[in-house]
């Protein structure tokens, strides 16, 4: 039987959920604005969406393109993040690029970069890379830094060469944080993603938001507004179930994790 | 509790040896010298000579910043020396390797591998089939006490508990010698002369050298055939007490010993002494 303490806190989130819904549903009738729907209008208008075949393979390709870009982004951010961490070195040089990238918001690169190499997949996919990158690369430094060096000593002991340490025993030390960063690589593929979307307008889920902005179709805006953010959610608590079964024997961070699983 | 089955028989001697033991580490006049800001050094260790004989359990003593942790972990090879060499078996030591195994106050353990995962990590690195590394592996899982324990992961066991994996861990690939540092500097002091015992007990059955670092009089008179008490800065060997006490050493009788009782008040004084002064120069 579970106490009423615990079930308060299973069906919080919910509570959150129909409590922003209802302010919703609130402000849009004291507004009485035509570009404010209300919160059923605009959930009413995402079955017509998920419906269309036309918008299914632009949020498709959106995806897609999310997958590509956040995948490449691990694979090539851990390594390099792990290197800085334990090299002097390959940190001295690839810091002082990184802290001038960082800053920059990644969609004010899309027009050069797009430039280049035009409005298409390329470019999108590039800017998800660059948006995903940084926070991993961060989290995945700051992760290979903290790694005891008794316990690398270990390591060297039992015959592990240093490519074998970092790989062995770096990689999976620092694992927790190396997911904390892509986690937030995660929520920020997805931003980078409508992002893109919205300035090289050509397929994907941002250029459905946008189109029908344009066209005054507001229910439809709000309606992908759902539909992204839920998709978010949903992104989030998988990664989530993910990273807490991959790192079960790491000491517990938080109490109260921030995610919706 | 069983015996491991060891891979060399080389260092299981029997107790009443009658041969002159041999030097199994050699240093030679080795100093070590740190940069703590850009124009002071700080001397840790200054031009130490010493011999360990092989099968010996030899503790370093002294104050905290004696540089008895850095005299170990250049036996180690984790360390370089500024000048000077350190030797194994006529060897120069130029880095790590299995013949010598640490077991660090920090443990050290590999957290997300579980107890046997630990220990078996050694083996399996030297390339020894998983079936064998593993049966091994329990077998010293059981000789340190964590026999049910297997399965857990380190964030599960308390500090005395994860020191019995590390000890485990590192005897699972055969280290001709063990390098101990304030294994047991972390503990509690029942939990402490718990696993003083126990080690005595693993010790005395298979006589592997030991070099083992403490600030401890009584652990290190306790342990010991050897002490090599240590002033600080510099890091200089003050002394080198034989410890002519009898194998196998029972605590409940030694601690009524009047040998035991005096190494210990002599060896207290003159830490005492080395606290106060530092090095005579």
């Amino acid at each position: 039987m579970m106490s009423l303490a615990a079930l308060a806190k299973r069906a919080a989130p919910v509570f959150a959920c129909i409590g922003l819904l209802a302010a919703w549903q609130a402000a849009s009738f004291a507004l009485k604005n035509d570009s404010f729907p209300t919160a059923i209008e605009a959930i009413r208008a995402i079955p017509d969406i998920l419906g269309d075949k036309e918008a299914l393979i632009n949020i498709l390709a959106s995806l897609r393109r999310m997958a590509i870009g956040f995948g490449v982004a691990v694979m090539v951010s851990i390594p390099l993040g792990l290197l800085m961490g334990r090299s002097r070195a390959v940190a001295a040089f690839f810091n002082p690029l990184l802290m001038v990238i960082y800053p920059v918001p990644k969609a004010a690169l899309m027009p050069i970069i797009m430039l280049w190499l035009g409005v298409g997949d390329v470019t999108k996919t590039l800017v998800i890379f660059l948006g995903v990158s940084l926070p991993v690369i961060y989290h995945s430094f700051e992760g290979a830094k903290a790694v005891e060096e008794k316990m690398l000593w270990s390591g060297a002991a039992m015959g592990l060469s240093p490519a074998q340490r970092l790989v062995r025993i770096v990689l999976p030390a620092a694992l927790p944080e190396i997911l904390t960063g892509c986690r937030t690589g995660l929520v920020l593929a997805l931003i980078s993603m409508i992002t893109s979307e919205m300035i090289a307008r050509q397929s994907g889920a941002g250029n459905i938001l946008f189109n029908a902005l344009d066209m005054g179709q507001y229910d439809t805006v709000y309606a992908m507004i759902i539909i992204v953010g839920a998709m978010g959610i949903c992104l989030d608590a998988i990664f989530e179930r993910v990273r807490a079964r991959l790192v079960r024997w790491s000491e517990p961070q938080f109490d109260l994790p921030l995610s919706f699983s | 509790m069983k015996v491991v089955p060891s891979r060399s028989s080389e260092w299981v001697r029997p107790v009443t040896s009658q041969e002159p033991a041999s030097v199994i580490i050699e240093i030679d006049r080795v100093s070590q010298v740190f940069q703590t800001s850009a124009r002071k050094d700080h001397v840790a260790l200054s031009d130490i000579s010493l011999t360990i004989d092989d099968g010996a359990f030899v503790s370093i003593l002294g104050p905290s910043g004696c540089g008895k942790s850095t005299l170990l972990y250049i036996v180690g090879g984790f360390v370089t020396p500024t000048s000077g060499s350190a030797k194994i078996k006529g060897r120069p030591i130029t880095g790590p390797g299995p013949d010598r195994g640490p077991v660090f106050q920090e443990f050290a353990l590999f957290p997300w591998k579980t107890v046997l995962g630990n220990v078996m990590y050694g083996p399996r690195q030297q390339g020894m089939r998983p079936s064998e590394a593993e049966a091994q592996s329990r077998a010293l899982i059981e000789m340190v006490g964590l026999k049910g324990y297997e399965n857990f992961y380190p964030k599960e066991l308390s500090g005395g508990m994860k020191q019995r994996v590390a000890l485990a861990r590192t005897l699972a690939y055969h280290p001709e010698v063990l390098l101990m540092d304030e294994p047991f500097g972390a503990l509690d002091a029942h939990t402490r002369t718990r696993l003083q015992n126990d080690l005595l007990n693993i010790w005395e059955r298979d006589r592997k050298t030991v070099l083992f670092v403490t600030h401890s009089v009584d652990e290190a008179v306790f342990l010991s055939d050897k002490v090599v008490m240590m002033s600080k800065s510099p890091g200089r060997i003050r002394q080198v007490i034989d410890i002519d006490l009898p194998r196998p050493r029972r605590r409940n009788e030694l601690l009524l010993d009047s040998r035991y009782q005096k190494y210990v008040v002599d060896i207290e004084r003159m830490f005492d002494e080395v606290e106060e002064t530092g090095s005579p120069s």
